[in-house]
């Protein structure tokens, strides 16, 4: 009885253990498969510097940093996630319902039309100015939610109703950027668009690297705010937040980590709505555990459902965003269903 | 000790002023019950003093100093508010939310300290709801629901307790519970406590202090003695009522009562509705 905190402590110190074992095992599985065969054995040669300099080429130059940013989108964007459903008390809140992955995607498409194309917007430059502008369109949709939804502070039902709106605004003006673009550029856009991580070298893990392992600690930091967000504003101001300003952070920390990933990843829908949610049901949701589970579920998923679209139809590859909206969309469902 | 106050209060929603003018003074130490019809306002001001609404003007003074002034964790390790029908998030343990309770003492990323679990564990004990400790909130009856909440409540350790309509929903056994558990914190602990209640009997069983509202404004105020009387009820709820000694508690109660006749002729006839 002493012991009760502890001792779910406990279960989840094992689970995220778990789950931390299986994304190293998903990284070994993914790293030996591919258009280009190299065995498990070689595998485990070449990390231990044994392996052939092709070997090492494909391993380290070219599918590892694929992985490495498989799972910083993953925990990104399920923080993020794990953060809005407990700033909004909705469970089915994440940045692409919201409207704030939709905002990164419109900056970005829009920086691809204006910019002439991806294969000239591809320089070494760009690869810094993508997250940024992502980021830039997360915020601008974050901001535009935030305003709308205010009225002498903001509900939580007032925002999830506004990010609706505009998320459906910015899918259209997406729309018509994308009809006015030439047929590849148009391609290359809605590739884009539904997620495939085309960032695929060490530049891109880069750009990404710094705003996940900053924001997901911070946001680790903000965890008994948003335990006591969760409880409704009445209760988190008798308890003794501010509860106005600290939602307020949470959400800059939610959209810079959502904007950070879709710079890289594109717009991966669900993710950041079953990551949480399938965390929740391991660990409940005392957001000091929730937020790690979250974020290495997060990881986990992206990482097995990258490996199934590199490898279903192989050697053309399936964007990443759409094999998580196969899976993730019949959840969602289920969840719905379950909630009646 | 901590002392509430209110001085020329105005309270309301967009252009409804619900109360105007408003000076109490909640007495330390005691048990202060107000008592109202539905809409005096009684919630309303309840949730100002607990600064969870903006007054219009005037001022809720704690401790001496304008609440507005005080910073809002500092007014919650003085102050603990407990809102109507409370809702937790499914899946949290009992332990986790009295937890909650410590948020105002915390620091950084939330560890429990020493210190922390001890409160956590006698808020637990105190309440009786210890033995439920590892169970989700959503497994819980109404009942020990309502009691881990004050649980949490009480792990914030504060003076004073306001509590809006702490025995709502809730059952005569159940009701009773609270409001001893609620007496009991106020005599061995001398927490000032301050609630809404609609229950004229119990308030008048449990008060010390009865402040009885109308339309915002405070009609009379007083031991239960001397505001359970049939003109202060008449003047308040519009009823008559009548009121006799409580053969037990020695405290008025209230046996029977009807509507006043200017609001008998209100009630709706079943003549010619056409139903």
């Amino acid at each position: 009885m002493n012991h009760t905190l502890q001792k779910k402590q406990k279960k989840a110190l094992w689970i995220m253990a778990l789950l931390g074992a299986l994304i190293i095992a998903s990284l070994l599985v993914s790293l030996h498969t591919g258009v280009i065969q190299i065995g498990p054995v070689d595998v485990m040669k070449t990390i231990f510097g044994a392996g052939t300099d092709r070997q090492e080429l494909v391993l380290f130059d070219f599918r590892l940093p694929r992985l490495v940013i498989a799972i910083l989108v993953g925990a990104g964007l399920a923080v993020s996630g794990a953060i809005l459903q407990g700033v909004s008390q909705n469970g089915l809140a994440d940045p692409g319902i919201l409207g704030i992955n939709a905002g990164a995607g419109l900056a970005v498409v829009l920086y691809m039309y204006f910019s002439d194309g991806l294969n000239t917007s591809l320089g070494a430059m760009s690869i810094f100015i993508m997250p940024f502008m992502a980021l830039l369109g997360a915020t601008l949709a974050a901001v535009l939610i935030y305003l709308l939804a205010w009225r002498n502070g903001v509900t939580p039902i007032r925002l999830i109703l506004v990010g609706i709106g505009v998320n459906a605004a910015f899918g259209a003006a997406l729309i018509i950027f994308q009809l006015k673009m030439n047929p590849r550029d148009f391609m290359q856009a809605t590739i884009w668009l539904s997620g495939s991580i085309w960032g695929t070298n060490w530049k891109y893990v880069l750009a990404t690297l710094p705003w996940i392992v900053i924001l997901i600690p911070l946001a680790m930091y903000k965890a008994r705010f948003l335990n006591v967000l969760n409880l409704g504003d009445r209760l988190a101001t008798g308890l003794g937040t501010r509860v106005e300003s600290e939602r307020r952070i949470l959400l800059f920390i939610a959209v810079c980590l959502a904007g950070a990933s879709v710079a890289v990843a594109g717009g991966i829908a669900f993710l950041g709505l079953v990551a949480p949610h399938l965390a929740r049901r391991l660990v409940g949701p005392r957001h000091q555990l929730l937020i790690p589970t979250s974020a290495l579920m997060g990881a986990l998923l992206l990482l097995v459902a990258d490996m199934i679209g590199r490898n279903l139809l192989a050697p053309s590859e399936i964007p990443v965003g759409i094999v998580v909206s196969a899976l993730g969309a019949p959840y969602f469902i289920y969840l719905l269903m379950r909630t009646n | 000790m901590s002392s509430l106050s209110t001085e020329k209060l105005r309270i309301g929603y967009g252009d409804v002023t619900i109360v105007d003018d408003l000076n109490v003074h909640i007495p330390n130490g005691q048990i202060t019950m107000i008592i109202g019809p539905n809409g005096c306002g009684k919630s309303t001001i309840l949730q100002t003093m607990a600064r969870l609404l903006q007054p219009k003007s005037g001022a809720v003074y704690l401790d001496g100093k304008a609440i507005h002034k005080q910073s809002t964790k500092e007014i919650a390790k003085k102050m603990a508010i407990l809102p109507q029908t409370p809702e937790a998030p499914s899946g949290l343990t009992v332990y986790e939310l009295v937890s909650y309770g410590r948020s105002p003492h915390q620091r950084g990323f939330g560890k429990l300290t020493h210190e922390d679990k001890d409160i956590v564990r006698w808020a637990l004990d105190v309440t009786g709801v210890a033995a439920f400790a590892n169970r989700s909130i959503d497994a819980l009856s109404g009942g020990q629901r309502q009691k881990v909440w004050i649980a949490m409540a009480l792990a914030q350790e504060t003076e004073l307790l306001l509590l809006d309509e702490p025995t709502t929903y809730l059952d005569l056994a159940h009701q009773l519970e609270v409001l001893k558990l609620l007496d009991r914190l106020n005599r061995e602990e001398n927490r000032t406590i301050v609630m809404v209640l609609h229950d004229l009997n119990h308030a008048a069983r449990f008060a010390d202090y009865l402040l009885a509202l109308n339309s915002g404004e405070v009609v009379k105020e007083g031991s239960a003695s001397e505001v359970m009387t049939p003109e202060v009820l008449r003047n308040v709820f519009q009823i008559d009522a009548e009121v006799v000694e409580d053969p037990r508690t020695g405290r008025p109660a209230l046996i029977t009562y009807d509507l006043l006749d200017s609001r008998r002729n209100q009630t709706p006839t079943f003549e010619g509705t056409g139903t």
